[in-house]
Formats: structure tokens, sequence, C-alpha cells
């Protein structure tokens, strides 16, 4: 058996490869479906948000109302065109840093690390989006940006900074100490 | 042919991973810390209040500092979308270079000009700062002039580089 060469790439374990092509699916899917079913989508939130309407802070006048309901419906929409966007994008990223770390970082608990948190922290953190849109026809604009930030957002996006930092110190190390 | 996928220099490497990186770092400050960056905006505006032409009127003054910050934030927003996507770009475009563009001398001028493409979201950053310190209209020229125009023809030459440089070795 030969030693591999250092000058080529070295794949990233299968489950990562998995991770990242799926979220460019659910990405393609969202996009598609949002064109596809922009009206359904109008018309499921706007009928949630009239359910709730105290929570919008509703008052029967519909001047007022019609205001209301057509800011969380911009958001709503934001949200899944985000969702859309960041996972296309996190999808590359997981696929791409994944490679740097598994090429880059030794063999051990480092590298497991750094992989594990760029793919569940870059894939994870997209669906924020999807649970902010969902949620605010029944919690409001602010609460369900709330629940996302806490839930998704913050944890997610915070093991992809972690582990994007932790590999740039190390390729930075491997360039100081080769 | 198929062939092994060979990596690009480790300095280049660095480079695209330090600028998704930021680029993730810019998204989340954007979104948790957007109250301090208008409020570190605004206090830059009134700072400079002589180049954005504050005229002392609150009414006029509140829609100049308004459209400097949208125009500051806007800076740091196109800088998070640009450095995760042009990010990706260095990497995926220098893999190529490694792989499959053949002559060392090519292969250096491609990584430079990559690299050099791979730090045109930087120049976002500096748009959004030169709004605040030199005004809007200057600030977006002098950023457009002095670092994005040049990095993006880095990029762009870059880019065709490598379809030259795959043309060649695919005849």
């Amino acid at each position: 058996m030969t030693a591999p060469d250092p000058l080529t790439w070295r794949m990233p374990p299968r489950w990562v490869l998995l991770v990242g092509v799926l979220s460019i699916v659910c990405a393609e899917v969202a996009g598609a479906s949002m064109a596809r079913f922009k009206l359904e989508l109008a018309r499921w939130a706007r009928g949630a948000m009239l359910t709730h309407p105290t929570i919008h802070g509703l008052v029967g006048v519909r001047d007022v109302d019609e205001r209301i309901l057509d800011e969380a419906l911009v958001k709503f929409d934001a949200g899944l065109r985000l969702f859309h966007m960041h996972a296309e994008g996190m999808g590359l990223v997981v696929i791409a840093t994944a490679t740097v770390a598994a090429t880059l970082a030794g063999p051990g608990a480092a590298r497991r690390a750094i992989v594990g948190l760029l793919t569940i922290g870059g894939a994870g953190y997209p669906v924020g989006y999807l649970v902010w849109s969902a949620l605010i026809p029944s919690q409001g604009l602010e609460r369900a940006k709330t629940i996302a930030e806490w839930l998704v957002w913050i944890p997610f996006g915070s093991a992809a900074i972690v582990a994007l930092w932790w590999l740039a110190a190390l390729v930075a190390w491997r360039i100081w100490r080769p | 042919m198929s062939g092994p996928v060979r990596r690009p220099p480790l300095v280049v490497v660095l480079i695209a991973v330090v600028v998704i990186a930021l680029g993730e770092t810019a998204g989340a400050a954007m979104s948790r810390l957007r109250p301090q960056i208008e409020r570190y905006a605004a206090a830059r505006v009134a700072a400079n209040a002589g180049v954005h032409g504050l005229s002392g009127s609150a009414e006029y003054d509140d829609d100049v500092r308004d459209r400097a910050i949208f125009t500051a934030e806007a800076g740091l927003s196109f800088f998070h979308l640009h450095a995760e996507g042009l990010g990706l770009v260095l990497f995926f475009a220098s893999t190529l270079v490694a792989s499959a563009v053949p002559g060392r001398t090519m292969r250096g001028a491609l990584y430079v000009l990559l690299t050099l493409g791979g730090l045109f979201p930087l120049g976002y950053l500096a748009y959004g700062a030169a709004v605040l310190e030199v005004g809007r209209d200057t600030g977006v020229e002098l950023a457009e002039r002095s670092i994005l125009t040049p990095l993006g023809l880095a990029a762009i030459a870059g880019l065709l580089g490598l379809v030259l440089g795959l043309a060649r070795r695919r005849a």
C-alpha cells in the first residue's frame, strides 16, 4: 500500500458529504417550492395569522390589520428565501471545509471535532430560517425570531464559526510548522 | 482524463478558509449586534458632520444620517454574502488549478490572481467604513476605485486564466 500523496485532497467521511449534498438538495427543493407554491404558502400563513389575532396585534380594522399582515408575510417569505440561500451556500461550505480538515488535521479527536462541528453547525444553521418562517404565523414576528435564534441560530451558528476559526488556526499552524 | 484531485498551496487554502470564516462571523455580528453597529455608525456620521453635509436642520440631518447608516450596513451585508461565495470560489478554482492546469509558472500566476480575487469581499468592509468616514458618495467611489475594481478584475482574470489553462490541457 502506498502512502497518500500530501499534495492531494483527502475525502471527508461519507456521512459529511451526504449531509452537505442533502443541504443543497433541500435548498433547491425549497427554492422550487417557493416559486411553485407561492400563493398556497401565503394563503396558509395568512390563514394561520388570522387565527392568532392577539399575537399579531390585529384590531379588526381592515386598514391597520392589512398592514400588519403584509409585514408578517414579507418576513415569512424572507425566512424561506434565506433558508434557500443559506442551505445552498452552507452545503458547499461543509463539503469544502470538511475536505480541508480531513486533509490537513492529523487523525484523532481534533479532526473529528472540527469535522463534526463544521457539518452539524453548517447544515443545522439554515434550518433556523425555516423554523423562523414556520413559527411566524403562530408566535408572531419577535417571538418566532427569538425561538429560532436560541434554538438554532446561536448554537449551530456558533459551532460553525468556532470550527471555521479552529480550522484556520490549524492551516496557519501547518504553514508555520510544516 | 481523470486523476488525483490535488490541493493548492496552503497559503491559498488558509486565505479561502479565513475569508469564509470572516463571512460567517460578519453574518453573526450583523444579526446579534445590529443596534450596536447602528449606534457606532450614527456616532461616526456625527463625528464627520462636515463630510456628510450635516446642516443642523434635524429633519434634513436625520435623512442624511439614515442613508449613510443604510449604505454602511449594506457594505457589511455585501461583505457577508461575497465572503461566503468567494471563499468557496477560491477553494474550488484553486483546486482546479492545482489539479488540471499545466505549467508551474501558469499555476503560480493563477494562484496569485485568484487569491487577490478572493480578497475582493474585504472591499465591502472598506466600503462600509469609508462611507462613514469620508461621506456616502465619496466613500462608495473610493472603495470601488481603489479596492473593489482591482480585486474584482483579478478574480475575473484568474477565472479566465483557469478556463484557458483547462482548454490548453484538453488540446
